[in-house]
Order: C-alpha cells, then sequence, then structure tokens
C-alpha cells in the first residue's frame, strides 16, 4: 500500500512540477520579443502621432487586437493590405503578458490581456481621436465583449464599430471546461505548430492561463445570457468561419442571442466558408487556398467599410 | 428571485449536501424493505435535474422501472428528458436545447441506504438556434454516456440519485453541436408509483 501511495505521490509530483523544453528559437524563450515592444511606434497609433492636428483627429482608427498566445503579428496582413490608404488608421495592440516569454504570460491574467487595449483606447481618446473602432480576433472577441459589458465605455468615448474575426465563447476543444481539475496535473499544453509560427505564438499554454481563459469565457457567456447592450451609435458584426477548430462557431449564436443594439436592431454575423481559425492571417499557414485569399481580402474590404462609414 | 437561480445554486446544494450527510453517518441497514419483500415491480418518476460542467443547467422529467426477474430488481431501464428551457435558458438568452435520454441503470448493494449505481445513457440532443442563419451550423447529435454515481433509498418509495456522467460525443468546431459538453453532474429525485 505505501508503495502504491508513493508511486502516485511521485506520479502527481512529476505532473505538476512539469516545465516545458523552451528553446531559444521560440517566443516562449524570452529572447525574442514582439516587435511592437521595440518600436510601439510603428504599431500603436499613440505613439506614432500622439499629438494628431484636427484633420488626423477625424480620421477612422482602427484598434486591432490579437487572439491568445498570438502577437501583432496576427493583424499585419491587415496593415500590409491597407498600405498606402490614407482614409483610416491602424493601431496594432500587443496584449498584456503576450510577446514576451513564457514566465511572462503564465503570470497574466486575462485582466492584464485586456489591460492594453483599455491603454490604447485611453490614449487615443485624450489625444482627441474622435472615430475609434475596435476590431478583435479570437480570444480578443471575449475580451471587447467583456468590455463592453462591464460598461467601460458608459462614460467614454463610445467606439463606432466593435468587429470580431472568429470570437471565441465557446471552445471547439470541449476539454477547457475541465481545466480547473486536470490543469494542474498537465502543467502546459503544447501546441502543434510550425518552427515559424513559434516566433510569432506562443508554443506553449501554461495552464494558468487556459484557466483564464476558462474564468474569461464563463464570464463573458453568463454576461450573453443576460444580455449585452451596446452604446448607442455603435455597431457590431461577427465575422466566423462555419468549421473553426479554435473557436466553436456556435459562438456567434452566444452573441447573436446576447448582443443587442441600443435601437434594438440585431448584430450582423457573417458565416465564412472556412475550416481556418482567425481565417484573415494566412501567412505562415500550410496549404493556403484561393477561396482563403478571397475570404481574407473580402473581410479586410468590408472591415474598412464598415469603419468609415 | 428566477426560479433557474434556484435550481442551479439552492436546491442542488441542498440536495448534495444532504445526500452527502446521510452517506458519512448513515448505517448500512437494510433499506427499501417494503419493495424487496415483494415481488412487484418498480416504477419510479420524477425529476431530473442536470448541469453540464462549464455550460448550462438543463432540467426535466425521468421514469425508470425494474421488477423481481431484472437480476432482483438491480436492473433498471428507464427514460429522461432534460432541456435547458428549465434550466439556464429559461428567461435567458442561453441556448434552448433538449436531451431525451434511455437508460439502464444498475444498482449495487440492495436493501441498503446507499447504493452505488452505474448507468449507460443512449440517446438524442437537439439545440436550437432561433434563427435560420445558423442553419450551417450542426445542432443535432447522437449521445452516449455513462454515469457513476450513488442513489439514496431510504424506506419509504423515495429514490435520490446523484451521479456525474461524460458524454463521449460533444461538439469539436467542425462536427456536432457546440453546446454539447463532456462532463454533467446530476440529481434525481423519483418517487415509485407502483408501491
Amino acid at each position: 500500500m505505501k508503495i502504491i501511495i508513493s508511486l502516485l505521490v511521485m506520479i502527481v509530483g512529476v505532473a505538476c512540477s512539469s516545465e516545458p523544453t523552451i528553446t531559444k528559437d521560440m517566443l516562449d524563450g524570452g529572447t525574442l520579443f514582439d516587435p511592437s515592444i521595440y518600436k510601439p511606434e510603428s504599431y500603436l497609433i499613440s505613439k506614432a502621432i500622439p499629438n494628431p492636428t484636427l484633420e488626423q483627429a477625424r480620421k477612422p482608427v482602427i484598434i486591432a487586437c490579437h487572439g491568445y498566445t498570438a502577437t501583432t503579428f496576427e493583424w499585419d496582413e491587415l496593415r500590409t493590405w491597407a498600405a498606402g490608404r490614407t482614409d483610416f488608421l491602424l493601431s496594432q495592440v500587443l496584449l498584456g503578458g503576450h510577446g514576451r516569454s513564457y514566465e511572462e504570460f503564465k503570470k497574466s491574467s486575462w485582466h492584464d490581456w485586456q489591460s492594453a487595449i483599455m491603454d490604447e483606447y485611453d490614449r487615443l481618446e485624450k489625444a482627441g481621436y474622435q472615430n475609434i473602432s475596435l476590431l478583435g480576433s479570437s480570444t480578443s472577441g471575449a475580451l471587447l465583449l467583456e468590455l463592453v459589458a462591464s460598461g467601460y465605455f458608459a462614460n467614454r468615448l463610445i467606439p463606432r464599430n466593435v468587429l470580431l474575426v472568429d470570437p471565441i465563447v465557446i471552445p471547439s476543444d470541449k476539454t477547457l471546461s475541465l481545466i480547473k481539475v486536470f490543469g494542474p496535473m498537465l502543467g502546459y499544453v503544447e501546441t502543434d505548430q510550425s518552427a515559424a509560427e513559434d516566433k510569432v505564438y506562443y508554443r506553449f499554454r501554461p495552464q494558468e492561463t487556459l484557466q483564464e481563459l476558462q474564468s474569461l469565457l464563463t464570464i463573458v457567456r453568463k454576461d450573453l445570457e443576460k444580455g449585452i447592450q451596446l452604446p448607442p451609435n455603435c455597431n457590431l458584426k461577427v465575422y466566423k468561419s462555419s468549421k473553426d477548430s479554435s473557436a466553436d462557431p456556435v459562438s456567434a449564436v452566444l452573441i447573436y442571442k446576447g448582443v443587442s443594439a441600443a435601437n434594438g436592431v440585431p448584430i450582423a454575423v457573417e458565416f465564412v466558408e472556412s475550416d481556418l481559425h482567425v481565417y484573415t492571417r494566412l501567412n505562415l499557414r500550410s496549404n493556403v487556398t484561393a477561396k482563403d485569399r478571397i475570404n481574407q481580402i473580402a473581410t479586410f474590404t468590408d472591415i474598412a467599410a464598415r469603419t468609415l462609414r | 428571485m428566477r426560479f433557474q437561480h434556484l435550481v442551479r445554486t439552492k436546491l442542488y446544494r441542498f440536495l448534495s449536501g444532504f445526500f452527502f450527510v446521510w452517506l458519512a453517518y448513515s448505517p448500512s441497514i437494510g433499506q427499501d424493505n417494503q419493495t424487496t419483500k415483494s415481488n412487484g415491480a418498480i416504477l419510479d418518476v420524477g425529476i431530473r435535474l442536470q448541469k453540464s460542467i462549464n455550460l448550462y443547467a438543463e432540467n426535466g422529467i425521468t421514469a425508470q422501472y425494474t421488477n423481481q426477474k431484472l437480476f432482483a430488481k438491480r436492473l433498471y431501464f428507464g427514460l429522461s428528458y432534460v432541456t435547458s428551457r428549465l434550466g439556464t435558458a429559461l428567461s435567458s438568452n442561453a441556448i434552448k436545447q433538449d436531451n431525451v435520454l434511455f437508460h439502464a441503470a444498475y444498482y449495487f448493494r440492495p436493501n441498503r441506504l446507499i447504493r452505488p449505481l452505474v448507468k449507460a445513457n443512449v440517446g438524442y440532443f437537439k439545440a436550437d438556434y432561433d434563427d435560420a442563419m445558423f442553419d450551417v451550423l450542426p445542432r443535432t447529435s447522437l449521445l452516449a454516456s455513462p454515469e457513476l454515481g450513488l442513489c439514496f433509498c431510504p424506506n419509504i418509495p423515495l429514490k435520490i440519485n446523484a451521479s456525474i456522467g461524460y458524454n463521449l460525443l460533444t461538439g469539436n468546431g467542425v462536427t456536432g453541436p457546440g453546446t454539447l459538453y463532456p462532463v454533467f453532474v446530476q440529481t434525481s429525485v423519483t418517487w415509485n408509483i407502483l408501491k
């Protein structure tokens, strides 16, 4: 009996203390960082144009926010697509805890992830920008919905648009619902991604952050069940892959049922025939099809059109 | 106070607390002697309160039947219907979904107050997304789940079952309804109407 107990203690001990094998070629390693940390003025409008002219302040600004474990890389293709356009500005936010190291990520909470969005929004508002839209992919969709539900915009400049690409409320991998029980035994979860993706996405997901993700999703789901009302003159659209192995497409149903515009008009939902999660990011993916390119451009075009309305 | 809130919090806590106090302190004396002594059949009818871990509460009705020929009343066959319409979706924006379950249950330690049980469920799941635009998403699924639990069976026709179950078929973002989650806990309170 003693032997069995000792073995169980050893197994649990090993499982709980497991740490991933991180190399310096990975974003997790603490040697590669998101470029917005070195050059914030290349990514954040509040840093690039901290004192806008009246004309610049009237120009629409899109704050683009990435998903869980990602970096500003996730919206680089929108920047590339919009290159040369002068009718709107793009600000790419790096979420708190992201783009730094495994340890930094491990100790971050979803509030930390979200605070980077609020910081940029506040800076832009204080600088005098008058037309701000929020664009979020995956987990940022949940972060933005929580911002609206929490009343963050009650006494602030109201965003013109909240645009969500593959927002997550219900995870496709349902074992996330059990992360509080099994997370401490697992320690972390490794993602199957290429070496190139390792440089712009964390490869290892600390169970602590998965618990944070689950907590955020539970809060947002319950907010949606109660009902979230958008501020006046704010529009919301969901762009959702019809097949998505990360953010279950049923998330779009929950958002549609749970969010209403101030005037009572239902929000817009567009299902995109794709099996990619965050289908607007195609760089570093293998087997990208012509249809994927069409989907990406169509969504970028729609995002720009809605922002300019 | 809304009914769903009552179901999800106070009633669950009361039943589970009640059940486990009995489990810990009750003597293992023979119970349900009335039904055991007779050769009559048992038809338990009652309510089933179910909660998926990190998702919806779904409540409904349940019934199960046994007689002396079914392993001396140890084996039960039953039918349940639970729905989020009587749970989380009651007066909220949660998705309305229905589960119809056929089960076979085996009760161990007959005549005891506390009886371990194993159950196998098969059934059908359907979610109602309310709008035709969501027709592209899967909304139905077969159900298959084992359950493991305990029954509080006092010397009256009452049974209180508490168990944990695991849905073998769930949604994964590509196939299967997204709000079909793996682990659920349930409590059922039934009365033998043939007594």
